[in-house]
């Protein structure tokens, strides 16, 4: 007689499980405007008439689109992607009944269930009928192409915070746009910060004064429901002289067999003393367990930490997608400015993610530390892609550099790619990697606890994940480790 | 309590515990001695259902529920706690957080309402009290960077707060110097010495033996029990050597 | 002869290299094939000390068959560019050994790339690489170790350190790891810096000038490339050469 002594393998209930798992996958019934179909400078007019946008918009925007038409996608990456038709997709998607600006009460209901549906605060009320002692979080939610409300905006205005739709943002504050947008991530950086620079529909705006301290986390909320629709948004937080915030992003989508793109801008810029906090939680839908469907998602996310002493600091919990593209990076330009890039990535099934970061140390005495925790499962590959460049004249420059990567089975592929180029002799650089798996010790000593299987897994994989995890604040901490279980789910049987 | 009977298994096709019977009522103590590579560890871990240590015949019960058909989860949430002769390293989870996971799995799989964060930490705190144990400690991550001996009094900090009904004790004294010996010793009969519940050390030498007083004493050689006694034969053991007896 | 393009930047390979020297003496050679029989020890050791106007490019591809081993020490310092790339495939139970070193000086591009690739279970590897530049030079290690689907337990380390002495050179990495098996161990070290000034300032003070402190700190800081060299007389051969093109940089 054998001993039962693991429940046994359980790749029939794995499939079933990898699908309920994605609890974020239904799709809504929201009457929508799109634009035509497919990409010409048509489109390109067509959404910047759509936003009443300047003519130095659409002009910015027309430039963009033509050098687009130049370039290639690139294919640098560890990363199998299947021919992507730009032309068959619609690029502007947004509810028809549009809310007026500000006023919660017109946003389609449908839609607000839909947020609702996703736990996302929409609703001032709510939240501040919320737990006594919660903290307040204004948030910016991004539907489809279109933003659709964004909360608290008078008790940030007295702050002297500015917290916009970034349409919006072009249209009432035009100079602090233009000073900045493209600034930090160039027009023609890369295929898909070019692309965007066309045809970004949405996003968000943040203005922090010299001085000021946010009083609220902001946070935005994308949303991809259209089928067949792209979301280019586009995000810029300036921190003036002094400032403070932290900002979250979240993103989800509905199960849909296709791929669908995503091609996101993000830009930040520090000013001396200044702090950015971004923090991603990226569960867009990653496809099924076969790797039909799921989100393609190319990110171009660069901080430029311009002013001494500035600060910004990247978390990132990446665990959706079907495609990972995305490098959140630092150019240190101020004397002792600070860059930092906590990521946790995760991929199961057939999902594929190469990213990392780029540290680029121009201020003397910059300092940069790098911690990537990749884990992968299923089928799946886990590429850390990383940067840490030392200019000939960034005296005193720190940098620490720690990537470990985690194995669930002998399916799935873990990558590490870091690139390490010093030019001036007082730099300090440290950079370690490691791999590993999950020990039958410590499965069996987790299960002899009384843990089942499953808990173990997600017990042991919160532990390697922890030094990310806690740089998140609480509330999305608590989403991120219950995310990191989810993903994994039937990964280990 | 548990009963073992002509239990026999294989560990990578070589048979090690070869036809192994023992029962153990509730309220009873009970040692197991014996050479290196007699089985002793293999004994904890089959019935710990460690993976790779497969039955090939005889049963095992506790409380007359069949043990071996019980993952290893299982067997912990019907009370069975096995103390690691080498407790096991899990960076990042601090000890709290692993334990109050453990405890309120075994907990909800009896039906019992899991325990909220501050009765926890009052618990915890109590039974690191017993063992001497600072709070501090609980908070770094499982065994990470602790010491042989720290590994050993967590294991009773660990046992104390999941409160089993057998405790299996794989070595527990080992490493232990002769201070932390007394406080493990009296942890032991604390938590354990008590006529609901049941104790199987398993130990090379009798020096635990003299603060935990066993009601009784096996030696296994060659995967058997070969002599059943009182105290009394821990003593002699500690005399004649294992060579002896065994036979 | 090779009629393959002259490589580009594009190439990752490349991408650190002087593909204007490599230009003069394209094509190159081909690679030289190094087959170790099961069981077999293999040892090499290439110091590369061309004059400085010439360019040198050297490719070596090693078959370690089973449980053999194979070990290969470079000084890497001549030339205006030195490359010198070892490709490695490792039977199962068979040990891939490197220690390099590359010192360089006025406007030298040196570099050492290495792709090891663990085709089968129970192999392992251990590479270290100890730069020091000086100058305008540029000094690199690419180094990628690949893991296949099933090469279990594969233990791989790359320990890879480099030392700028003027703010004019340049000190390049990328320790890269591809894993396809769950049960292996592969870990990488890089660390770049420059001399422990508390330790100079130690020698210092027991009587030392600085440049021959200087010069002793970066005695100890190469040797952990050489020591494993078993010949007596072939280590201090090596060691004799390393410190003369140091005592150059200095």
């Amino acid at each position: 007689m054998a001993s039962k002594n693991l429940e046994a393998p359980r790749n029939a209930d794995a499939h079933a499980a990898v699908n309920k798992t994605y609890e974020w996958g239904f799709s809504s019934d929201i009457e929508q405007d799109f634009a035509p179909k497919g990409l010409t400078e048509d489109t390109v007019r067509f959404i910047s008439a759509k936003k009443n946008e300047p003519e130095w918009m659409l002009a910015w925007r027309l430039k963009a689109y033509r050098h687009w038409l130049t370039m290639e996608m690139p294919d640098w990456a560890k990363l199998n992607v299947e021919p992507i038709d730009y032309q068959d997709a619609y690029y502007y998607a947004e509810p028809k009944a549009k809310p007026k600006l500000g006023s919660l009460d017109e946003v389609d209901p449908e839609i607000l269930r839909v947020y609702e549906k996703l736990g996302i605060p929409i609703e001032e009320q709510k939240v501040l009928a919320g737990v006594e002692g919660a903290r307040k979080i204004a948030v910016d939610a991004v539907f489809d192409s279109v933003s659709v409300a964004t909360t608290f905006r008078k008790e940030l205005e007295e702050a002297g915070v500015i917290f916009r739709s970034i349409s919006e943002a072009v249209r009432e504050f035009p100079e602090l746009v233009k000073k900045w947008l493209g600034k930090i991530v160039p027009m023609h950086d890369n295929f898909f910060a070019t692309l965007n620079c066309a045809v970004f529909s949405d996003g968000t705006f943040v203005y922090i004064p010299e001085g000021v301290r946010c009083p609220m986390e902001l946070s935005t909320y994308f949303r991809i429901n259209a089928e067949n629709t792209g979301q280019f948004e586009r995000t810029l937080i300036i921190a003036e002289k002094g400032s403070y915030v932290s900002y979250l992003e979240g993103c989800t989508a509905p199960m849909r067999d296709e791929n669908q793109l995503h091609a996101a801008v993000v830009e930040l810029v520090a000013l001396d003393d200044a702090e950015i906090k971004y923090s991603t939680v990226q569960n867009w839908y990653p496809g099924d367990e076969n790797g039909k469907g799921g989100i393609y998602n190319f990110v171009t996310k660069r901080a430029l930490c311009q002013g001494r002493n500035s600060k910004v600091s990247w978390t990132q919990v990446e665990t959706g997608s079907a495609i990972t593209w995305k490098y959140p990076s630092c150019v240190l330009a101020g004397e002792n400015s600070i860059g930092e890039f906590y990521s946790v990535a995760v991929t199961n099934n057939h999902q594929q993610a190469d990213t990392g970061t780029k540290m680029i140390h121009l201020g003397k005495g910059s300092r940069s530390t790098i911690v990537s925790k990749g884990i992968s499962a299923g089928v799946s590959n886990n590429t850390y892609r990383g940067l840490v460049r030392v200019g000939a004249t960034a005296e005193n420059v720190r940098n620490f550099t720690q990537c470990d990567s985690l194995l669930l089975g002998d399916k799935c592929g873990a990558h590490t790619v870091p690139y390490i180029e010093v030019k001036n002799p007082s730099a300090q650089i440290e950079h370690e990697a490691t791999t590993s798996k999950i020990s039958d010790d410590q499965m069996f000593y987790a299960m002899q606890r009384g843990l089942d299987q499953e808990a173990a897994v997600s017990l042991i994989v919160n532990g390697f994940a922890k030094e990310v995890l806690q740089q998140l604040p609480m509330e999305f901490a608590v989403e991120a480790q219950k995310l990191l279980g989810i993903s994994l789910e039937g990964s280990v049987g | 309590m548990l009963k073992i009977d002509n239990l026999t298994n294989e560990i990578d096709g070589k048979a090690i515990l070869k036809g192994l019977s023992l029962s153990i009522n509730a309220g009873e103590i009970h040692a197991i001695m014996g050479p290196n590579g007699a089985g002793k560890s293999t004994l904890a871990y089959t019935l710990g259902g460690r993976p790779g240590y497969d039955v090939t015949g005889g049963t095992a019960e506790m409380d007359g529920a069949n043990l071996l058909e019980m993952a290893p989860h299982e067997r912990a949430a019907a009370g069975l706690f096995l103390g690691f002769q080498y407790p096991v390293e899990i960076p990042g989870v601090s000890n709290l957080q692993f334990l109050r996971e453990s405890l309120n799995s075994q907990r909800r799989a009896r039906a019992e309402a899991p325990l909220s964060g501050g009765e926890f930490i009052k618990l915890a705190k109590e039974k690191a009290a017993l063992l001497g144990m600072d709070m501090e400690m609980l908070k770094r991550p499982v065994n990470v960077g602790f010491s042989g001996g720290e590994k050993k009094r967590a294991e009773m900090v660990q046992m104390g707060i999941l409160d089993p009904k057998l405790a299996i004790l794989d070595e527990t004294d080992s490493g232990l110097d002769i201070d932390a010996l007394k406080i493990v010793g009296a942890g032991i009969n604390t938590i354990m010495r008590k006529p609901d519940r049941a104790v199987l050390l398993i130990t090379h030498y009798q020096r635990l033996l003299d603060y935990v007083k066993p009601d009784f004493v096996h030696v296994l050689a060659d995967g058997r029990i070969t002599r059943t006694g009182g105290a009394e034969l821990a003593l002699e053991l500690e005399r004649e050597g294992y060579r002896e007896l065994a036979a | 002869m090779s009629a393959l393009p002259l490589p580009t930047r594009r190439d990752e390979s490349w991408r650190y290299g002087d593909l204007d020297a490599l230009a003069r003496v394209w094509p190159v050679d081909a690679a030289e094939r190094i087959v170790v029989s099961a069981g077999e020890t293999f040892s090499r050791i290439i110091v590369q000390d061309a004059a400085s106007s010439e360019v040198a490019i050297r490719h070596i591809e090693i078959t370690i068959g089973r449980d053999a081993t194979a070990i290969v020490h470079i000084l890497n310092t001549g030339g205006d560019y030195g490359r010198i790339a070892v490709d490695v495939t490792l039977e199962e139970g068979a040990h891939f050994e490197l220690g390099g070193a590359i010192l360089g000086s006025g406007t030298q591009t040196l570099e050492i790339v290495t792709t090891v690739n663990h085709a089968h279970p129970n192999a392992t590897s251990n590479q270290i690489v100890r730069s020091v530049l000086a100058g305008r030079a540029t000094g690199s290690y690419l180094g990628k170790v690949m893991v296949a689907r099933d090469a279990q337990k594969t233990d791989a380390g790359q320990s890879v350190k480099a030392m700028l002495l003027d703010r004019t050179a340049t000190a390049n990495a990328k320790p890269e790891l591809e894993i396809y098996a769950d049960d292996v161990k592969c870990a990488h070290g890089a660390t770049v810096g420059e001399l422990d000034k508390q330790a100079l300032f130690y020698l210092a003070s027991r009587g030392l000038p600085p440049p021959q402190a200087k010069a002793l700190m970066l005695q100890a800081f190469i040797a952990g490339a050489f020591a494993k060299i078993a010949d007596d007389a072939e280590r201090e051969r090596v060691e004799t050469a390393a410190i003369a093109a140091l005592e150059k940089l200095l």
